[in-house]
């Protein structure tokens, strides 16, 4: 089936399978690996990628269900060699260990961010709570996405 | 497997009336079912798109839910909200956001988990199901659309257009619980929501229902009536969680034994009722 859609900006079109899954799409159709598949569940979303501005598992999405949509990778973040403030903030305060889990909580965070730009302790809490993380226990992850917050706040 | 994105419900009800169809709004049942080889559709008929099955209204004094409208859209809805806070309020606790952002309430009723958290609000608020087939469509009270686990009385052929509870619960009290493994993404071990009415210290209205004890979310009608009337005495809390106990019959899984779930649900009644007793009334 031919599917169209808009990835970090750029228009593409290709032939898929109608089986095929959002996540495999991105990484294996397109060759962008960043988003990573944990559980292929929903459960620990590190495949989250924005659909329409949304964060969604994309483990549990077909292609074809994202064929005329906007799609965000975490590829789609930086500004050519400059990385997102999110991206920064997450590297500066040392929220990134294996660094598995990051690009799903850096897509997360940044749905997050884009819909409520200066979040309570609860609202950023809320706002990951689907994004599981092996490594951090949180803390820092929580620093970084504080940081983030206020850096993207000052530079409005 | 053939995926066909139906764009209003004359092109729904065509690929319905094909063997092997099967309908996906959200997917995050379907999709981890058919990866799961629980669900082999030769036909995926994706229903996200169809205008008729979207939207939150308030309409001959029913709050009125697309079958289409995302989780997250019905939690943040003013009208929700005011109308029905109970229904926002387990939501926040349905998935996560990611959850959300794709899965319905529609496809939550129809997947018919014993554990399906949507589920237990709209017993609560007594919702009724619109069910359109080829012939004819008709509003199905939820108690009676349950009929076992992962099972409804939806025919092959009929899809789901909205969901309906009457408003006028404004200003009851809720409450709701649900214990699993885990604070987000949790399948409920055993769940328990209620609203209720009190007036002068006693309980005017309450309704209860209850998930994960029973093949289906049910409610609990007789000990309703049982309590109805009942002054909010300290008395009642263990009363109360005597009757709920021996009201429902658990099974044991993988998940819990018998005796943990029966034991949970008392508690949780019995906090419930605590804590409206120490409010002040
Ligand atoms: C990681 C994870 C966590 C979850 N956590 C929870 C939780 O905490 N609590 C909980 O209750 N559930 C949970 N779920 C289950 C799931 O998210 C919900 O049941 C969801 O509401 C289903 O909606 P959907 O639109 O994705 O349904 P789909 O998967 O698209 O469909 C589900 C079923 O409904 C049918 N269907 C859908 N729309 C219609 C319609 N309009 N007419 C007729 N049939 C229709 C489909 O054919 C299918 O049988 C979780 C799932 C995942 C993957
Ligand atoms: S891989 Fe998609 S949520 Fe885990
Ligand atoms: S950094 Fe390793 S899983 Fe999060």
């Amino acid at each position: 089936m031919r599917i169209q859609c808009t990835v970090n900006g750029k228009s593409v079109e290709r032939d898929i399978s109608p089986d095929l899954r959002l996540l495999d799409f991105i990484r294996e159709t397109l060759q962008l690996t960043g988003t990573k598949e944990g559980c292929g569940e929903g459960e620990c979303g590190a495949c989250t990628v924005l659909l329409d501005g949304k964060a969604v598992n994309s483990c549990l999405v077909l292609a074809m269900q994202a064929d005329g949509s906007v799609i965000i990778t975490v590829e789609g973040l930086a500004d050519g060699q400059a990385l997102h403030p999110i991206q920064e903030a997450y590297v500066e305060v040392g929220a990134v260990q294996c660094g598995f889990c990051t690009p799903g909580f850096i897509m997360a965070t940044y749905a997050l961010l884009q819909d409520t730009p200066d979040p309570s302790e609860e609202e950023i809490l809320a706002g990951l709570e689907g994004n599981l993380c092996r490594c951090t226990g949180y803390s820092k992850i929580l620093d970084a996405v504080k940081l983030a917050a206020r850096r993207m706040r000052e530079s409005r | 497997m053939r995926y066909q994105r139906v764009i209003n419900e004359s092109e729904l009800l065509d690929g319905l009336s094909q063997p092997g169809s099967l309908i996906v709004c959200g997917g995050t049942d379907v999709i981890v079912k058919m990866r799961a080889g629980m669900l082999q559709p030769t036909l995926l008929l994706d229903v996200t798109q169809i205008e008729s099955l979207h939207g939150i209204q308030v309409d001959e004094g029913h709050l009125e839910i697309g079958a289409a409208t995302l989780e997250s859209d019905i939690m943040h809805s003013p009208l929700v909200n005011q109308h029905a806070p109970l229904l926002a309020l387990v939501l926040r606790q349905l998935g996560s956001v990611q959850i959300r952002n794709r899965g319905t309430l529609a496809g939550n009723i129809v997947n018919a988990s014993p554990a399906a958290d949507g589920a237990i609000p709209l017993l609560l608020y007594e919702a009724e199901v619109q069910v359109v087939g080829p012939a004819q469509e008709q509003w199905v009270r939820l108690e009676s659309f349950f009929t076992g686990p992962g099972k409804t009385t939806l025919s092959s052929g009929e899809f789901v257009r909205a969901l309906r509870m009457p408003i006028g619960t404004d200003g009851f009290r809720t409450f709701f619980h649900k214990v699993g493994k885990r604070n987000a993404l949790t399948i409920a071990i055993a769940s328990l929501g209620l609203l209720l009415n009190i007036e002068q210290g006693a309980i005017q209205e309450i309704r209860i229902a209850v998930g994960s004890v029973a093949p289906t979310p049910r409610r609990l009608r007789k000990i309703e009536s049982q309590l109805t009337g009942r002054a909010l005495d300290a008395a009642l809390p263990l009363e109360a969680r005597d009757l709920i106990t021996g009201a429902i019959a658990p099974i044991s899984d993988i998940r819990a034994t018998a005796a943990y779930r029966r034991n949970v649900i008392g508690d949780l009644f019995a906090r419930a009722l605590r804590s409206h007793l120490t409010q002040p009334l």
